[in-house]
Order: C-alpha cells, then structure tokens, then sequence
C-alpha cells in the first residue's frame, strides 16, 4: 500500500490543481516503484494562512509525505522523489525551496520519545 | 525537516503568539542541532480534542491527552539525550509564551532517516555530516 498526505499552505495550491497532481503523484509512484505494491491514496490537508511557520517566518512551503512498503532501496526510494519533485514544480509553478517530498516505510516504528 | 506541529484548542493563540513561538522553536532546534534555520517548519492546528489529527504521513492518527500538544518529526541519528532537551526546550518556550500550564502541555519526537526526505530539491543528509554549502540555504524564503 502506498499512501501519501500533501499538506499546503492555504492560498498556495489551488483546489482545481489537486486532481492533476493526484494522478501524477499515484502515476509516479506506480511506475517506480510497481503496480503489485498498490493500491495507493493520496489526502490533502491545508495549513490555515498566518499557521504554517519557516525559520520562524510565515511560509509556502507544501509537503508531500507518504509511506510506502517496506524494502525499497536507496535510489529508487531517492528517485520516486525527486520526480515527484519534478512534476509538482511543473504543476504548481512551486520551487525547489517551496516543496518538502518524504517517503517513509510503512513499518517504521519512529523510535519515538516522548515527554511523559 | 525538522516539522513541529502544535496542536491548540481553537482561537487559544493569537497571531503575535504563533509568530513568537515558532521563532522560539527555530532558536531551541538551532541551538542544539546543526540545521538551518530555515528548514525548520512549525505548524499550528486548532482542533479541539475530540477530532482525530493524522499523523504527518497521513496514516494513523495522534494519540493525546492534554489541552496542547506538540507532534515532532526530525532526523535520525540524535542521541536520545539530545532529543529529550530539543523536546524539554519547547514545552518550556511553548509554555512560557502562550501561558499554558505546563500540565497541559506534552509531545513526542520521532525520527526518520535523513535519507527518507528530499528538501529544497536534495536528499537530507545525516546529523554531522552536513556539507559546508548545506548551510548556504540558510536564507531560503517560503
């Protein structure tokens, strides 16, 4: 399973741009890393203005995060995101410095600490 | 990398105070870590407690039990010791300016390889091994 979460900042990414990005996201995704690792989703979140912050300033910055199955190696994992990349610059207009792309496995545990 | 996200009950914070707090967060993870201060992303997200927030890869949901938490997510490679005062720093901050009690603030900070994420167009490297030119996106807008 291949799952993805984008998460914009409001005014930045239009709502009639999802869609394109979807397919290109799930096409992207199918074509790296294979058909038998579906079936895959894709949600949005949208940070409200004056509520997403960067270096402590208000941002634009998108972040496209997913978890994908377990085992994939280095490059491929490397390059699913950077053509990921690729194709939300050409879609949005966003830069290089506007966009976060994170695939994490699906079993990663987070070694997680937590404050009680 | 790293993101913080605060969750709030809605309306407890003004804007001066968001504004203030993410600042805050910048100042403790650069303090401690050798990131860039502009690769650090700090999110606010009202929700008031009842309503399920995602995790930040969109699969399972926060677990929380007091009024404001804060959901952390930096790279791998930190001693323990060191992500326990990069987390006890926030809270202190958090707690300072928004005036919460300290009893209703907790979080958690979980980490993912640096490899696992490509920011401003580059594969993150590891804590301690950032190149000299890492540092150049240290002014990056957005």
């Amino acid at each position: 399973m291949i799952e993805f979460l984008c998460t914009v900042q409001e005014g930045c990414i239009p709502e009639n741009m999802r869609e394109e990005l979807e397919v290109v996201i799930e096409k992207t995704s199918m074509e790296i890393l294979g058909h038998a690792n579906g079936p895959f989703s894709i949600t949005w979140a949208e940070i409200p203005r004056d509520f997403g912050f960067r270096g402590g300033n208000p941002t634009t910055t998108s972040h496209v995060r997913g978890q994908i199955p377990d085992g994939c190696d280095k490059e491929t994992r490397e390059r699913l995101m950077k053509e990921i990349g690729e194709r939300w610059y050409d879609i949005t207009g966003q830069t290089e410095d506007e966009l976060i792309v994170a695939a994490r496995d699906e079993g990663w545990e987070g070694n997680t600490i937590t404050s009680n | 990398m790293p993101l913080y996200r605060c969750l709030v009950p809605k309306d407890s914070l003004n804007y001066a105070q968001r504004q203030e707090i993410a600042e805050a967060f910048t100042d403790v993870h650069c303090g401690i870590s050798a990131a860039p201060r502009s690769f650090v992303h700090v999110w606010f997200i009202e929700a008031d407690g009842e309503e399920k927030v995602k995790d930040s890869h969109g699969t399972g949901f926060l677990d929380y039990k007091t009024e404001f938490y804060i959901a952390g997510g930096n790279r791998a490679g930190r001693p323990s010791e060191v992500r326990q005062e990069i987390l006890g720093g926030l809270i202190e901050k958090f707690c300072e300016i928004s005036g919460a009690d300290s009893q209703n603030v907790s979080g958690h900070i979980s980490e993912g390889p640096a490899s696992w994420t490509m920011e401003a167009g580059h594969i993150l490297p590891e804590p301690g091994e950032e190149p000299a030119e890492w540092y150049e996106h240290a002014t990056i807008p957005g």
